[in-house]
């Protein structure tokens, strides 16, 4: 294996293997997503919104990018906690591969927590409408997931070396997530019929690839200098 | 820079917004020569270290580690400098040998140079325990196998000796007599080094010695 292969296995590995003993992340954004279905199913007025699936698509898109912000709260958290900062700044390795290791790790704590609210949520809001693209569903979850990742080391990244870390995470995170949560909404909805097209469904596709080659490259050239003291 | 030099530093300055850690430092240490920084707390050693160790860019001034220039060059002379610092640098849910692995990986180090860097500071026996478990003189041997793990020809050394029983310090003393490297030591404690090292004062920002 190269060089930095063997630093991004080995990143991705501690990343990995941190969550699993600690159990910090997943467990407390799957908790946050779940009451949140739950608080939208009851304190919204039962399966049927007013909005249709749109809207039910919807929440489920808010809770996902809040649920992910709640995790993301935490990324970087032991680096900052045992300022491990100077050890890996002092190695010499590419600094976008921590970077990269990161966003890899979100996005698999992403896809646990998504395996087990994806059902929640359908049995709450959906359950009585058709079933969606199945494919197509996985495909749009993967990208908008992606991005959500990319965009969420990055953020993180920059938060972690400020005092108000809490505050500027959201601040800098949920603007910047504004159109993939909305093209997700979009793309989501045209999963399921009616609204199925095959050129709406590949646009939307599209543009969250887009999305993700962009905060991929961001990532990718930034995370050197926001590692900078 | 002479080719007998490992560091310099010249009208080094380092700021902390208005504050100034490092006021135009200038320092000359020859290659396999031991220096003891001592100063009060806040006179600016770790800051120094930490800037040598290619963690911190410096504000203004020439900083050159091993003929590297800093910082355009920091990643061409990250391999040979070793820095342990204040804290002992590892992941306290990882093992001692989870965590010298990880260190491997991201310096280049072949993985069989871990079980004989954990042999070599005594904690074979523990290198499957996770450090949160460690006392201070066991962080204190893993930070010292972790800064030695790639076999640097400078190594930074930030308060070496706290929390060192006997046997720690036999260690240390071990690895600061190896010839030919170059060892920078920032300390409270200058009298437990060697009196040969040459000793500098580091005082609001500033070195002399």
């Amino acid at each position: 294996m190269s060089g930095s292969g063997r630093t991004f296995r080995a990143l991705l590995r501690k990343d990995i293997v941190l969550e699993l003993r600690s159990r910090e992340l997943v467990p407390a954004m799957s908790a946050f997503v779940l009451a949140t279905f739950v608080l939208f199913r009851f304190g919204l007025g039962g399966a049927h919104l007013a909005g249709g699936t749109r809207a039910a698509v919807g929440l489920f898109w808010v809770g996902m990018v809040f649920m992910a912000t709640l995790g993301l709260m935490r990324t970087f958290a032991a680096e900052r906690e045992s300022r491990l900062w100077d050890g890996i700044l002092s190695a010499p390795i590419d600094r976008a591969w921590v970077w990269a290791a990161r966003t890899c790790a979100t996005l698999a704590f992403l896809v646990v927590v998504q395996v087990a609210a994806l059902p929640v949520f359908w049995l709450l809001f959906l359950q009585d409408g058709p079933s969606p693209s199945f494919w197509v569903l996985i495909a749009a979850l993967v990208l908008a997931d992606l991005g959500l990742a990319a965009l969420g080391a990055l953020v993180a990244g920059l938060a972690s070396a400020v005092r108000a870390r809490e505050v500027l995470l959201p601040v800098l995170y949920l603007p910047f997530s504004i159109p993939l949560v909305l093209v997700a909404v979009s793309l989501t909805v045209h999963t399921i019929p009616p609204q199925t097209s095959g050129f709406g469904v590949a646009q939307r596709l599209g543009f969250l690839a887009l999305y993700d080659t962009l905060f991929g490259l961001l990532g990718w050239a930034l995370f050197e200098y926001v590692l900078e003291d | 820079m002479s080719s007998s030099e490992a560091l310099l530093c010249a009208g080094l300055v380092r700021r902390y917004g208005h504050r100034t850690a490092l006021d135009g430092v200038d320092l000359r240490v020859e290659r396999g020569e031991t220096v003891v920084l001592t100063g009060a707390n806040g006179a600016g050693k770790t800051t120094l270290l930490r800037v040598l160790a290619t963690v911190l860019r410096p504000t203004s001034g020439r900083v050159v580690v091993e003929g590297h220039a800093l910082p355009a060059a920091a990643r061409a002379a990250r391999p040979l400098v070793g820095y342990a610092g204040h804290e002992p640098l590892v992941y306290p849910a990882l093992t001692a040998r989870e965590n010298l692995d990880l260190y491997a990986a991201l310096f280049g180090v072949e993985p069989d140079a871990v079980p004989r860097a954990l042999d070599r500071v005594g904690l074979a026996p523990r290198g499957t325990d996770r450090v949160s478990e460690f006392s201070r003189g066991m962080l204190q041997r893993l930070s010292l196998a972790r800064a030695t793990l790639h076999r640097p020809q400078v190594l930074l050394l930030d308060e070496p000796s706290s929390g060192l029983d006997a046997g720690g310090s036999a260690l240390l003393d071990e690895l600061l007599a190896e010839t030919g490297r170059t060892v920078v030591i920032a300390t409270h404690d200058p009298e437990r080094f060697d009196a040969a090292a040459r000793r500098l004062l580091i005082d609001a920002g500033r070195v002399s010695g």
